[in-house]
């Protein structure tokens, strides 16, 4: 139940990021050219919206399965083996998110210590810059999660599924075979 | 040995089914700790710049997000009714028709398996009914609709300016006149099928049919005038005018074609209302329906596809940034180029290993994320030998299209195996007539900069 209602958080929170970021740069050019003016922070702003999109977006993105990935090899191997080989390939993405872990723990703490503060607003760089703490980690848990799954639930199709579309081929499929049908009809005829 | 270590790593990182992004991270960040000083906070760092200081690539997310808005089946359809009343009277029109409609609408969304999945999930339909053979409609269609990543808009584009520093602008610019030409070489190659297998043509509707279909495609092709425009104009840059498309997107889907969103099935001009009534009644219709959108589930799901795609897109561009990074320092892109002049690899032989290189690359991986492993090795070759960035670009980009109907891992045939409900193998035979076509395409790109370089090169000289 909590879980759910994280998941429903993080989706309507990183959907939420898109539309803002695209708000923001809309209203800047409405005001530029309606009004002559602009927000002096709107840049700044911007990119940093962009930053937490991608890197909050990372592990929900693993989560929906959206990463790209190439299982053309993968595929071919007996499950046994496959889940040996998923696991490898999560704990290296593991040894990926705490490389990024102990890189950004570090740098943010100098920032703290410097206490630089952004271009065009009051506060302090390292506080915007968490979340490259709070990304990888929330990119850690997922995976960890991941790597549990593939024990648990016997579940190797972590990274990929091959994503269509959204086609209503059922109907479409239907079509076609009607008109193979009336054709064969007319033909006996 | 430096080029080597990052190779390997890489591959066998990608082959075991780690995501394309993290394989590209990981190898960076493993060959710079063995090989260079920097540290592992400086590496954190330039991954933040990488997502948080590039205002083009900003353009990418804006794009997808008025591209999902504008996929729905509602545009698709009447672009496809305004394409066959231009040239459904035609002697295997209706094919024709196809591709007009499948460049109309690779240029408003920018991508092609969208394209294929909203253009030819009608029209392969239509075709049949009206005596087509079924594998000539699906691959017309599967082929037609790889246009999308070379008709400007294009987010693929977008990606290739990101990874080589080259002006998206220019690179829309030169996509154009290639784009045009595919298409026009596709309609002419269906004109001679249908000659010779005597396919059938429609009555013309009559001007009157023409102009109204017209008038409803309209709302989904201004955009295309707004992007543009804005661009060329002068007026704003790429990223801003995807911010305006993106809106604008959304109030043509919602406000204009009401084919999703709060506003379904409600008419424009209820039948017992006079026309300034409605008027009105739109009018107020326009902030109801804004309001209403927050919270309304098929808008939220257009978001979300959106912003999963786009986080992928821009998760792996951050990674590929720390790799380029990588390449410079490591300067492997040069000791490969050395190594070319040495051979003595003329611009054209070179030329021919990028084809070869990338038609084998897109059997395994999707076209944004080849183009960002590759753009950094090949543009410095590429410069060093004389050949022009913008066409360097082009040539990818017809690579890419080429490598979406190349079997396995071609994004296009498994689309239109989606629509058709036939197996892959058989979709693969119903597309080779055409990739045979697209290859002597790609050989004409190649060659000839002149028909890429052409419009970006007026430009400029208009402008000086």
């Amino acid at each position: 139940m909590l879980v759910k209602m994280f998941h429903r958080l993080e989706e309507v929170l990183i959907g939420g990021l898109l539309v803002a970021v695209t708000l923001l740069v809309f209203i800047e050019v409405v005001l530029r050219f309606g009004f002559n003016s602009g927000l002096h922070w709107a840049q700044e702003v911007t990119l940093l919206l962009n930053a937490w999109f991608v890197l909050l977006g990372a592990s929900w993105a693993l989560r929906e399965k959206a990463h790209i990935c190439v299982n053309a090899l993968v595929r071919v191997f007996p499950h046994r083996i496959r889940k040996i080989v998923t696991s490898v390939a999560i704990l290296a993405c593991i040894g990926y998110v705490l490389l990024f872990l102990q890189g950004s723990w570090i740098y943010l703490s100098k920032m703290k210590m410097i206490g630089i503060e952004l271009e065009d607003l009051p506060i302090p760089k390292w506080t915007v810059m968490t979340v490259l703490l709070i990304g990888f980690g929330m990119l850690g848990i997922r995976l960890l999660m991941m790597l549990w799954d593939v024990w648990r639930n016997d579940q190797v199709e972590q990274f990929h599924h091959t994503e269509l579309p959204a086609l209503d081929s059922d109907s479409i499929a239907q079509q076609l075979s009607d008109v193979a049908w009336s054709d064969k009809k007319a033909g006996e005829k | 040995m430096t080029a080597a270590i990052l190779f390997l790593i890489l591959l066998i990182c990608i082959f075991l089914e780690v995501p394309v992004a993290i394989s590209l991270g990981l190898s960076s960040i493993i060959t710079i700790l063995l090989f260079s000083g920097d540290s592992l906070a400086s590496i954190s760092l330039k991954l933040f710049e990488a997502t948080s200081e590039h205002y083009t690539l900003l353009a990418i997310p804006f794009f997808i997000l008025s591209s999902s808005f504008l996929s729905t089946g509602g545009v698709a359809r009447r672009l496809i009714d305004f394409a066959t009343s231009c040239v459904g009277h035609v002697r295997g029109g209706l094919a024709m028709a196809s591709v007009l409609a499948c460049m109309l609408f690779a240029a408003v969304s920018g991508s092609s398996p969208a394209t294929v999945a909203a253009i030819g999930s009608i029209v392969i339909v239509g075709m049949v009914r009206n005596g087509y053979p079924m594998s000539f409609a699906t691959g017309t269609v599967s082929t037609a609709g790889t246009l999308g990543i070379l008709i400007p808009p294009s987010i693929v584009m977008l990606v290739y300016a990101a990874a080589t520093e080259v002006s998206a602008a220019r690179m829309f610019m030169a996509g154009f006149i290639p784009g045009l030409m595919m298409g026009l070489i596709l309609m002419i190659a269906i004109y001679v099928v249908a000659r010779y297998k005597d396919l059938p043509s429609l009555p013309f509707p009559g001007f009157k049919t023409l102009v109204q279909n017209s008038a409803r495609a309209a709302g989904g092709l201004m955009l295309l005038v707004i992007v543009l425009g804005a661009i060329y104009g002068g007026v704003t840059s790429p990223t801003e005018a995807a911010a305006v498309a993106a809106v604008y997107g959304f109030l043509v889907s919602v406000w204009g074609y009401r084919d999703i969103g709060p506003l379904k099935g409600v008419a424009w001009k209820k039948d017992d209302e006079s026309i300034a009534y409605a008027m009105v009644r739109n009018a107020f219709l326009l902030p109801w329906s804004i309001i209403r959108s927050v919270t309304h589930p098929e808008i939220a799901n257009v978001v979300k596809d959106a912003s999963k795609v786009s986080v992928m897109l821009l998760f792996v561009i951050a990674n590929a940034m720390l790799f380029a990074h990588v390449l410079t320092t490591e300067r492997i892109p040069h000791e490969i180029t050395e190594l070319i002049v040495h051979w003595g690899l003329p611009a054209w032989g070179f030329l021919i290993v990028v084809n070869i290189l990338l038609l084998l690359a897109g059997n395994f991986m999707e076209p944004s994320a080849i183009l960002l492993i590759m753009a950094p090795i090949l543009f410095p070759i590429a410069m060093q030998l004389g050949i022009d960035p913008i066409h360097l670009g082009i040539i990818m980009v017809v690579n890419m299209e080429l490598g979406m109907l190349t079997p396995p891992v071609g994004l296009n045939l498994f689309v239109a195996a989606g629509i058709t409900r036939k197996p892959i193998g058989w979709v693969i035979r119903s597309c080779l007539p055409w990739l045979a076509l697209m290859l002597c395409f790609l050989m004409l790109i190649t060659y000839v900069p002149s028909i890429s370089l052409f419009l970006p090169e007026y430009i400029d000289s208009l402008q000086n």
